[in-house]
């Protein structure tokens, strides 16, 4: 497991990246983190539930009702288009922040 | 199957959100815990296994529900941003059809911008208020200053025209004397010969009277005015009521005895009698018929005016009235000069024994009325509360600042979809103006409450301190100074605030640039230390200069010395033999009240204002040259009169009976050593001679030597003073020293001289002291409303340094927490906030003690017996400031000592 800062830190991207594609519902957003991470994260809805309302809070992403055949009714976060701006903007910055720190750490191991 | 809303519902307390929202959020978390515990169904576990995997998910409840409140409270804006941005949209597309853009879109978008910044202050009422309280107190303070300014400088004087209206001195410039009063020949002579210039010019004398009982009414001292037929015409008051003097009742002779009196006097007096009018009063004894009713008007203040009747024969020499002058239009003050000075130059010729080297001084009434030492204390005033109110700006700025840490977010989200810098920044303006003018309003208010007071303290102090009121201009100046006040403090905070990093921003939460805002707000609390330590500098000076003048020896004794004043008509007192009676009776009287130590009576008393003037001219002795005779003060004063006052008798002795023969010539004079020094210096001056008023004169001759005394404010050098036998002279000063409280012996000298005469009523019943401290009034004005703001200075930086600590502690809590951790002392912590407060004050203190030392020129002339960069007066004002600093940050600084190492570290 990663430390909870990092994690805390890197959730808003992760939720941002995955909203990206397609609206999801809240527990089908932590399933789909722990799936992709190959189970290494796992977000309880403790966690990720007021991620969610905070990005929605500030305008980066907009949940809405949604009651699809044959399924109850679920609340589906879409990304909006000011969401779309800051995740371009974040995933550059983390592609760089990654990219600084692996020069530093592959540094250290020459 | 389990009710997972009811589930929430119990566990989860949002009371602080809509009801809307938070029925939204229970039964999205409701559902997303159906998903685990089916999830889980689907895996094959148990009913209960299901339901605690999905409790499993919440292991905090109280923990989530303080999230979600405070994610709800902090990031509320995006919301409002919303709000803010269909008032925008909306606006824009009012003005788009139209196609008259321009001012209307403007205000509309400003409109929404101010209901915006009304919803966040509603929002925050805490920050609000202290934000509001601060600037109330730096405009009203501000505010109510402009009210005295805006009456006594600003407002014309209530007179018609009054720009053209002149006072009117004869002047010696070689005997150094520039303001002196006109006789009454001389008087004629201007008015007949100065035409061109002048439309009217009307002279005046104060002139004392008795208003005689009668109806049972007690006989009372009314202040009479006697006035030439022009005097009233030329200040534009009209009669309310009968008449004014006809052109004949002004002329010298047997005219019958007629007065005008004031409104209030009728009203007082005769119960506002319209038939008083044609009736006849008793004024000194003499029935006098009263031909008019004038309104009361901005004089002094004078109940009774009588006709002067100026005398074409009189003495030149006799310098005794007031001179006043309406110009013609158009004509300046500097022709009406020339004109005077011509007429003066002719009577110098035709007379040379009186009036050789005399000419004329004129100033508008303006320049009189408001002296110069008013204006330059009252400017020292609004310079100073100026300061305030900037020290308040920075002290709000400060608070703008650390807010602007919380709206970070809300700036770089209105930035990232798109608003511009200008109009973020007119957004932010548009709270800032809307913060001032809401002080601004709470500080008209609390001036138009204090400025009844602030009159009351100023009619000792300032000219025309009657007419402070709060008008238009006031009101006028009040707006124009808070919006002013808005941009001052609003502007850096929104020039930082809106240089933000959006990216950088969104991604931490909070708005970037934290170090730099720091900085700001570390410089804002160094200029007001600096500018209070230059307040309180000018506080001190003014201070130690009222000490130093309570402390400098007047030459007589203040304490325990009852004054009081009265007339002796004519009628029953025509020659010197009566006053002698009386007087004698009467101080005979008062020394044998118990608590009465001695008694005297005097032309005129130190500290009473008044001043008579003679050139002295030496037999034998030096005058510096051929330069003009020196000029002395004189007095008239009884037997006994040093010994009273407590003025001391260096040499010779005291007055007698042989100083003043039966005819009324005078014989011998105590002097002062100030005249000595200048006609005799170093010999002594018993038994020497010398001519007064003029060399012609018969002479005196010395008989005793008395200390200086300083005639009329402490302020002033003693100058030469001669003291001659008491034989007839009207008013009548009476000064009793007492054992105790002189007040309380008011009533009996009251009693004592109604027992002599019922028909002389007893005025002006002041202590000495009364009379010592009303020289001082307008110092002490200005040195208290100095104080108060230097005060009002003083705890706003207090307060600017508090808040930055506090926030600085905030901040660095988990930074202390680590160093805790690693082992510092509280100790060490406490030494950390303090040194931080420490530093900031030194800096500012540094650059106050420069900006002290710039305003020297300003209070130097305000200043008595103390340097303007006085070093000691300096130090204090620094230790106030650094003691006061200490105290600011000394709760901050516990808190930081305080922090729980564990708590710090777990809260981060």
């Amino acid at each position: 497991m990663f430390s909870r800062e990092l994690k805390k830190g890197s959730t808003e991207l992760l939720v941002l990246s995955l909203l990206e594609a397609e609206p999801r519902h809240g527990y089908d957003l932590g399933k789909s983190i722990e799936r992709r991470s190959g189970g290494r994260l796992r977000l309880r809805i403790a966690s990720l539930y007021p991620m969610l309302v905070r990005l929605e809070n500030r305008g980066l992403i907009r949940g809405r009702w949604i009651e699809r055949p044959g399924e109850r009714r679920r609340r589906y976060y879409r990304l909006t288009p000011e969401g779309r701006k800051v995740l371009q903007r974040e995933r550059a910055t983390w592609k760089e922040f990654m990219a600084a720190v692996n020069a530093v750490v592959g540094h250290g191991h020459a | 199957m389990h009710d997972f809303r009811r589930f929430v519902r119990e566990r989860l307390s949002l009371p602080r959100l809509r009801a809307g929202r938070e029925a939204e959020i229970v039964e999205d978390l409701a559902q997303q815990l159906e998903d685990c515990y089916r999830a889980a169904i689907d895996r094959g576990a148990s009913e209960e296994e299901a339901v605690a995997a999905a409790q499993r998910e919440i292991p905090d409840w109280h923990a989530l529900a303080r999230e979600l409140s405070a994610s709800e409270a902090r990031d509320r804006q995006p919301g409002d941003v919303r709000a803010a941005d269909r008032l925008e949209t909306r606006a824009a597309s009012s003005a788009a059809p139209g196609g008259g853009g321009g001012p209307l879109r403007f205000f509309s978008e400003a409109l929404a911008d101010g209901l915006h910044g009304l919803r966040l202050f509603l929002k925050r009422p805490g920050f609000t208020a202290a934000v509001v309280v601060t600037l109330a107190l730096g405009i009203g303070a501000s505010t109510a200053m402009f009210t005295v300014l805006n009456a006594v400088l600003l407002r014309p004087l209530p007179f018609p025209d009054p720009e053209r209206l002149v006072r009117v001195w004869e002047s010696n410039p070689e005997r150094g004397m520039t303001q002196f009063s006109v006789s009454q020949p001389n008087f004629l002579d201007f008015r007949e010969q100065g035409t061109t210039a002048f439309e009217q010019l009307a002279a005046t004398q104060s002139r004392p009277q008795n208003l005689g009982g009668g109806g049972g009414a007690e006989a009372e001292r009314v202040r009479t005015l006697a006035v030439t037929r022009d005097f009233l015409p030329l200040l534009g008051v009209r009669p309310i009521l009968g008449r004014d003097f006809l052109p004949e009742e002004d002329k010298p002779g047997q005219g019958e005895a007629v007065a005008v009196i004031t409104k209030g006097l009728w009203q007082r007096r005769f119960g506002g009698d319209e038939a008083l009018v044609g009736r006849t009063i008793v004024l000194d004894e003499v029935p006098t018929t009263v031909v008019g009713i004038v309104p009361e008007f901005h004089w002094g203040t004078f109940e009774v005016f009588v006709p002067l009747r100026p005398d074409p024969a009189g003495n030149r020499s006799d310098h005794r009235l007031g001179v006043y002058g309406r110009l013609k239009p158009g004509t300046t003050i500097e022709q009406a000069r020339t004109e005077l000075a011509g007429v003066a130059a002719r009577l110098g010729v035709a007379y040379p024994v009186s009036n050789e080297g005399w000419t004329v001084t004129l100033m508008s009434f303006f320049d009189w009325a408001v002296p110069e030492e008013s204006r330059r204390g009252l400017s020292l005033l609004l310079g100073a509360v100026a300061l305030v109110l900037v020290i308040a700006c920075a002290n709000v700025a400060g608070l703008l600042l650390a807010r602007a840490a919380g709206r970070g977010r809300e700036i770089a989200i209105r930035a990232s979809i798109g608003a511009s810098r200008a109009r973020l920044i007119r957004q932010l303006l548009v709270e800032s103006i809307l913060l001032a003018c809401t002080g601004g309003a709470l500080g008209l208010l609390a001036a138009h409450w204090g400025v009844g007071a602030l009159a009351a303290a100023a009619a000792d102090a300032l000219p025309r301190a009657d007419e402070i009121t709060l008008d238009a201009r006031v009101v006028l100046f009040t707006t124009g100074l808070s919006i002013l006040t808005g941009l001052l403090f609003g502007l850096a905070p929104a020039l930082h605030a809106t240089r933000v990093d959006v990216l950088r921003t969104l991604k931490e939460g909070t708005a970037g640039g934290g170090g730099g805002r720091q900085r700001a707000r570390s410089a804002l609390v160094i200029g007001e230390v600096a500018l209070s330590l230059v307040l309180l500098f000018a506080v001190g000076l003014l201070l130690r200069s009222l000490a130093v003048l309570v402390d400098v020896p007047p030459g007589f004794d203040t304490r325990n010395l009852l004054t009081a004043s009265l007339t002796l008509p004519d009628s029953r007192y025509p020659s010197m033999k009566e006053f002698t009676a009386f007087r004698e009776r009467l101080l005979g009287r008062l020394e044998g009240l118990p608590g009465v130590v001695s008694a005297s009576v005097a032309s005129g008393l130190p500290m009473d204002g008044n001043g008579t003037m003679m050139e002295v001219y030496p037999e034998g002795g030096t005058v510096h040259g051929d330069g003009p005779a020196p000029s002395a003060q004189w007095r008239l004063v009884s037997p006994g009169y040093f010994h009273t006052l407590g003025i001391p008798l260096l040499r010779g002795r005291d007055l007698d009976d042989r100083d003043l023969t039966p005819e009324g010539q005078l014989a011998g004079a105590v002097v002062s050593e100030a005249l000595v020094k200048q006609c005799w210096p170093g010999q002594d001056p018993i038994g020497r001679q010398f001519h007064p008023w003029g060399a012609k004169n018969p002479p005196i001759t010395i008989v005793g030597l008395a200390g200086d005394v300083r005639l009329f404010s402490p302020d002033q050098d003693p100058g030469p003073a001669v003291y001659l036998l008491f034989g007839r002279w009207n008013p009548m000063q009476i000064a009793v020293r007492t054992q105790g409280d002189p007040m309380a012996l008011a009533g009996l000298l009251r009693g004592e001289v109604a027992g002599l005469d019922p028909g002389v009523p007893v005025a002006q019943v002041r202590t000495m002291d009364d009379l010592f401290d009303d020289t001082t009034a307008p110092r002490r004005f200005t040195m208290t409303l100095l104080a108060a703001f230097a005060a009002a200075a003083l705890i706003l930086s207090a307060i600017g340094l508090f808040g930055l600590l506090a926030y600085l502690v905030t901040q660095r809590t988990h930074d202390i927490g680590v160093r805790l951790a690693l082992g510092a002392r509280r100790r060490d912590i406490l030494g950390l906030i303090v040194g931080h407060a420490m530093t900031l004050t030194w800096i500012g203190i540094g650059a106050g003690l420069a900006g002290a030392l710039a305003i020297t020129g300003w209070i130097r002339s305000l200043l008595f017996g103390v340097g303007p960069r006085d070093p000691l007066t300096l130090a204090a004002t620094a230790a106030v400031i650094a003691v006061t600093a200490l105290l600011a940050c000394w709760i901050p600084a516990r808190r930081a000592a305080r922090i729980d190492p564990i708590e710090a570290l777990r809260y981060e």
